[in-house]
């Protein structure tokens, strides 16, 4: 955190230069000056080893930088909570005026609030979110738990003044009143997003974190000026996690990560069923009264499928009977996040200088895997089909896609259309029929576990990574590891957390 | 972990050992080996304590024939009970790994205050009546007279004591005070007592710095140490003062009033003595002279000579036995004047007697003081030099090292200091020359008061409350400073800007006020208000650690009171004796005060702070003060 602290100095001391500027030139900028003030061209430079200026190769370091968060991030097979309710907390005090960001943290911190609501309603279908904004020293409810994208973003930007105070205690008390009342399989969390540094409370905030954490509400941080204690304590506490962003950038980082679904809670983890509706939806054309807005409408809209009232969105809790509301593509999109793909392996510099053993192409797009002259570029491989691919298909097969390509067409093949694509070409050399007695055994321990209680899709899905085992187990010694690492988390079967 | 430095097998409690932690130890034992004595400097915040410990309680170990015993010496109760804490987490560790045979005896010995059971007694408001009230139960007169008259009050967990006699022991183990006091109310026995019994064959003795250096306590408790014993001064970069505190006295009004009232009880040739002083309280004027000369002239006026007075504190102490007087802590005017006596009976070089009729600030009030300065810190640690095989010098602030030696009068075998490695920048010191408007800015004494200095301190202040998160520290030179710029501050609107980014405390000269404002500057800084604590001495003893000090201001450099006329005799002294410049002495104790301020903001490598020293007078003593804080940098 002393590396933000001595950013945070360096950007006061840059901003008080660039007041001056302002004041002899009047307020607008010149295009020559907008160079200086907003765009700092010169820190996209670096300097070679030869003295030469060439700019950053932000490629790479952004393949870099998502290939550590993936490792952290994915670690495999965790129990999610996928169904989630959160609040964004967003501090408009006075010191959301500040100017260290351009053009002043509150239009940052939006930005970055739009991009991730969406990207949280793409990755957590089945969740909801609402907005609380910290101003003048008490906490306001801008929008109410729902899980329609445009219209919190609509309502936040709506609302984009600064002053005053800002109070922690009054905003985890709004948002524990507000969350005390959503039922118990659902995850309750607060992101902050909190430019202040200092919270004017009317009373012990020590008593409200303490209530929070006794109704499991997991309360994050994103600084924005510098370290707090009484946010890493309330982080420390709850369970979330506290950081404070560098800039921009770093703070878009920061705030997505908070977009895949967070570890289960233990104490919520013991799979239970919950009763869930699948609404249809309504005809064209036919007018209704929707029970949440309280309005006659026309067209669209879902019919609760037990007392037959009329919705305008999902997901969503019947106003009427109570029902959790879900679309079953919704359930099927959330799917993912409880059997990641495993993160590829960098493929290391000596096997890739050797042209034998690396085809030419990415597996995935096809593209020529050689940078031009011939010199190999750095690609990955998946650890379980053995194909490599280019850096873009990696980050594509992990944050969209979800399967991984290799695999699939492997495990169609194996199912009885052999000699498709590429893949078997490879794979066919290898005879792994001879190998195949040697994990009958593991087979038939990991189908008993299966049956316990797992739907016939995972039970597919398993087979299919068991035979990718079989085959990972040729490539000579790896047999045990790959085994071992597979094997663990087969104590506990996986499962939507409720 | 266990590993072996030359031919001593080291415990050290821990999985993982700094660097400097390990070159510590290898200078350390080589002192012990050379059985001298040796001046060790490391940074505060890198475990230095259990460094020392582990090693000379290894070292002990590794020689089973001749144990060497430790004399640990801390400043304050509280790091007394810090110590012992960690010396015990190393004794179990010791203990798992070596079996019983690594059992060693640890206490800590500290006043009856601190260790009194006895609910009458330790009731009493301070140390000197609980001591009172102590011997008024268990002097052996009152007990002869009880065993007579049974309505007599005695201590019962003393006479327990006294009744186990020799089984009356500790078990081996680690005992702070705590402890202590738990063991005795288990048993029934005295604490206090025991403890000071035990310290003769204890192997670890945890105690304050008087009971080594001021020779009336030292002659009672330390005496019987043997000679094979490794004495610690730990935090000891004030230890020149403590020296020359233990001799010093000063006489006022009262105490001369309070010494004749118990002359009425006594009534014995110190009277003359008493009338003598007060004769020379009557002085219009400020006097300084010689101890020499003194006596002479004590000797002339009233006919007591050198002899005698020497002696003075001797005979007033076996006269009160012999009186039978239990209620100590009435008498302590006419010790004083007994202490200055034997003092002045005593040595007749470091010393200067300074009377003044009254205070520099307040020249119509008349409040003359006798002040019996002693100049010279060597003579009270020069006991223990000789008497003990090593003594360690250790503290986290000790440069410029060299100079310790000269003020302390001794030859260390080892002279070390040590920097502190750090994985990452968690300090960024800074030094502030101009305000904002550029002009310089000093609390010299010329720009002291200038309104342009004290607004610019002001503005820094301001932008500092607004980027800084959680607690801030300011020092000011002196208390009558911050009194004037916190008044201007008010009145020019600054505070009240400041007040609404954090919250002001202000420390005052009252104890309980400024515990109270302390505890209410945690609070703020816990519940993530934010908070300023602006302190007027520049003092030590409070740690500003984690979230409590993200920042120090050093508002001006921190030099003594130049026109001190103890301090000018002081000088004068070094001067001729030691031929240590006045300059150099004093920007030596004023970059040691600064360098005491702001280390209070670190206390652990896990720590991060910034320091600002706001004068411009810091740039040229900027080489010492990179030195003081290790190899970091100054921006």
């Amino acid at each position: 955190m002393s590396r933000k602290e001595s950013n945070d100095e360096e950007m006061q001391f840059n901003r008080e230069e660039e007041e001056d500027d302002e004041d002899e030139n009047g307020r607008g900028l010149d295009a020559w000056e907008r160079t200086y003030a907003d765009e700092r061209s010169w820190e996209s430079l670096q300097e070679d080893e030869s003295g030469l200026l060439r700019p950053i190769d932000n490629k790479t370091l952004y393949h870099a930088q998502y290939r550590r968060r993936l490792r952290t991030s994915s670690a495999a097979r965790i129990q999610k909570g996928l169904i989630r309710y959160l609040y964004i907390v967003i501090d408009l005090s006075r010191a959301a005026g500040e100017m260290d960001y351009k053009p002043s943290r509150m239009v940052v911190v939006a930005r970055q609030a739009e991009a991730f609501i969406r990207e949280f309603f793409d990755q957590n279908p089945l969740s909801q979110i609402g907005l609380v904004t910290l101003k003048d020293g008490v906490a306001h409810c801008l929008t109410d738990l729902g899980g329609s994208p445009e219209s919190h973003i609509k309502a936040l930007m709506g609302k984009l003044t600064s002053s005053g105070d800002a109070s922690l205690q009054n905003g985890l008390d709004l948002v524990h009143s507000l969350l005390n009342q959503i039922p118990t399989y659902g995850h309750r969390e607060v992101l902050i997003l909190y430019s202040a540094l200092s919270t004017c409370d009317p009373g012990d905030i020590m008593e409200t974190i303490q209530k929070c954490k006794a109704s499991k509400i997991r309360c994050s941080v994103i600084g924005l000026s510098a370290e707090l204690y009484i946010c890493k304590y309330l982080c420390q506490e709850t369970g979330g996690s506290y950081y404070v962003a560098l800039d921009e950038s770093h703070l878009k980082e920061l705030v997505f990560e908070h977009a895949p679904p967070p570890p289960a809670i233990a104490e919520f983890a013991i799979a239970n069923l919950i009763r869930m509706g699948f609404p249809q939806r309504a005809a064209e054309g036919v007018i209704s009264i929707c029970s949440c807005h309280k309005e006659a409408k026309v067209g669209g809209g879902y019919t609760c499928p037990r007392c037959k009232a009329r919705i305008c969105e999902l997901p969503t809790e019947c106003q009427i009977c109570g029902l959790t509301l879900v679309s079953s593509p919704h359930l099927a999109r959330s799917y993912h996040h409880l059997f990641p793909i495993t993160p590829f392996d960098d493929v290391s510099p000596s096997v890739s200088s050797d042209p034998r053993y690396l085809p030419k192409n990415c597996f995935g797009c096809q593209q020529s895997l050689l940078n031009p002259g011939n010199m190999p570029a750095s690609c990955v491989s998946c650890p379980k089909c053995k194909q490599y691919f280019c850096l873009d298909c990696d980050i594509y097969i992990h944050e969209s896609l979800h399967n991984c390509p290799g695999c699939e067409s492997f495990r169609h093949s194996k199912t009885g259309k052999r000699g498709h694509g590429v893949l078997l070409k490879a794979e066919e050399k290898v005879h792994y029929e001879a190998r195949e007695p040697q994990s009958n055994l593991e087979m038939e321990k990991r189908s008993r576990d299966l049956r316990k209680g797992e739907s016939p899709q995972e039970i597919d899905l398993q087979d299919t990574i068991n035979k990718e085992i079989k085959m990972n187990h040729l490539d000579e010694g790896k047999y045990q590891v790959a085994l071992r690492r597979d094997s663990t988390p087969k104590n506990k079967p996986e499962f939507i957390a409720h | 972990m266990k590993f072996q430095i030359e031919d001593v097998t080291v415990y050290f409690p821990y999985d993982n050992i700094y660097p400097e932690q390990y070159s510590y130890m290898v200078e350390l034992k080589r002192a012990l080996d050379a059985k001298g004595h040796c001046l060790l400097e490391m940074p505060t915040g890198t475990g230095k304590t259990i460094a020392l410990l582990s090693l000379i309680t290894s070292y002990a170990l590794s020689k089973p024939s001749n144990p060497v015993k430790l004399l640990y010496c801390t400043r304050t109760v509280h790091e007394m009970e810090k110590t012992l804490a960690e010396l015990r987490f190393l004794h179990n560790y010791q203990v798992k790994h070596l079996g019983p045979s690594a059992r060693i005896l640890a206490l800590g010995l500290s006043s009856r205050k601190n260790l009194c059971v006895n609910p009458r007694v330790v009731s009493a408001e301070n140390r000197d009546s609980v001591d009172a009230a102590c011997r008024k139960l268990t002097a052996s007169w009152v007990r002869a007279l009880a065993v007579e008259n049974p309505n007599i009050p005695t201590c019962e967990f003393f006479e327990n004591y006294e009744k186990a006699a020799s089984d009356a022991v500790l078990p081996p183990g680690v005992y702070t005070l705590q402890d202590l006091r738990a063991f005795g109310k288990e048993k029934g026995w005295c604490p206090y007592f025991l403890a000071r019994h035990m310290v003769q064959f204890a192997n670890v003795v945890v105690y304050s710095y008087q009971y080594l250096l001021d020779p009336k306590v030292a002659g009672i408790i330390s005496k019987e140490m043997q000679r094979e014993s490794v004495v610690v001064f730990d935090e000891a970069h004030n230890i020149d003062n403590v020296c020359i505190e233990a001799l010093s006295v000063s006489v006022r009004m009262q105490t001369l009033e309070g010494a004749t009232r118990n002359l009425n009880r006594m009534n014995q040739e110190i009277e003359r003595l008493v009338q003598y002083f007060k004769g020379r309280l009557q002085t219009e004027n400020v006097e300084k002279e010689g101890p020499v000369t003194f006596v002479a002239s004590i000797n002339a006026q009233v006919g007591i000579d050198q002899k005698m007075l020497r002696f003075c504190y001797d005979r007033l102490h076996s006269l009160m036995l012999t009186l039978e007087i239990t209620d100590t802590g009435q008498f302590l005017h006419i010790q004083t004047i007994c202490d200055l006596a034997t003092l002045v009976g005593t040595y007749t070089r470091g010393f200067s007697i300074i009377i003044e009729p009254f205070d520099e600030r307040m020249p119509h009030i008349p409040d003359p003081v006798l002040q019996l300065c002693c100049h010279d810190a060597s003579l009270a640690i020069k006991p223990v030099f000789e008497r003990f095989q090593s003594v360690v010098i250790t503290s986290g602030t000790l440069s410029p090292i060299d100079l310790y030696p000269r003020l302390l009068n001794f030859n260390p075998v080892v002279s070390r200091s040590f920097t502190m490695s750090l994985t990452r920048d968690c300090i960024c010191p800074m030094v502030l020359t101009r305000g904002s408007d550029q002009l310089p800015v000093s609390t010299k004494y010329d720009l002291r008061s200038d309104p342009g200095v004290e607004k610019n301190y002001g503005k820094l202040l301001l932008e500092m409350v607004s980027v800084v998160p959680d607690g801030i520290v300011c020092f000011f030179v002196s208390y009558s400073y911050m009194d004037g710029i916190v008044n201007s501050w008010h009145e020019s609107g600054i505070l009240k800007e400041i007040m609404q980014h954090k919250l002001v405390f202000i420390e005052t000269q009252d104890v309980v006020e400024t515990t109270l404002a302390l505890d209410n500057y945690r609070r703020a800084c816990d519940c993530g208000r934010g908070a300023v604590f602006s302190r007027g001495k520049v003092a030590e003893g409070i740690d500003f650690d984690r979230h409590y000090g993200r920042l120090v201001i050093m508002f001006g450099v921190p030099f003594q009171y130049t026109l001190s006329r103890i301090l000018l005799a002081r000088l004068e002294y070094l001067r001729e004796t030691f031929q240590i410049k006045e300059g150099d002495f004093l920007t030596f104790d004023a970059l040691r005060q600064a360098a005491q301020c702001v280390g209070r903001v670190i206390r652990s490598k896990a720590d991060y702070g910034m320091m600002i020293f706001a004068d411009k007078r810091f740039v040229s003593l900027c080489t010492v003060t990179i030195v003081l804080l290790g190899n970091s940098t100054i921006k």
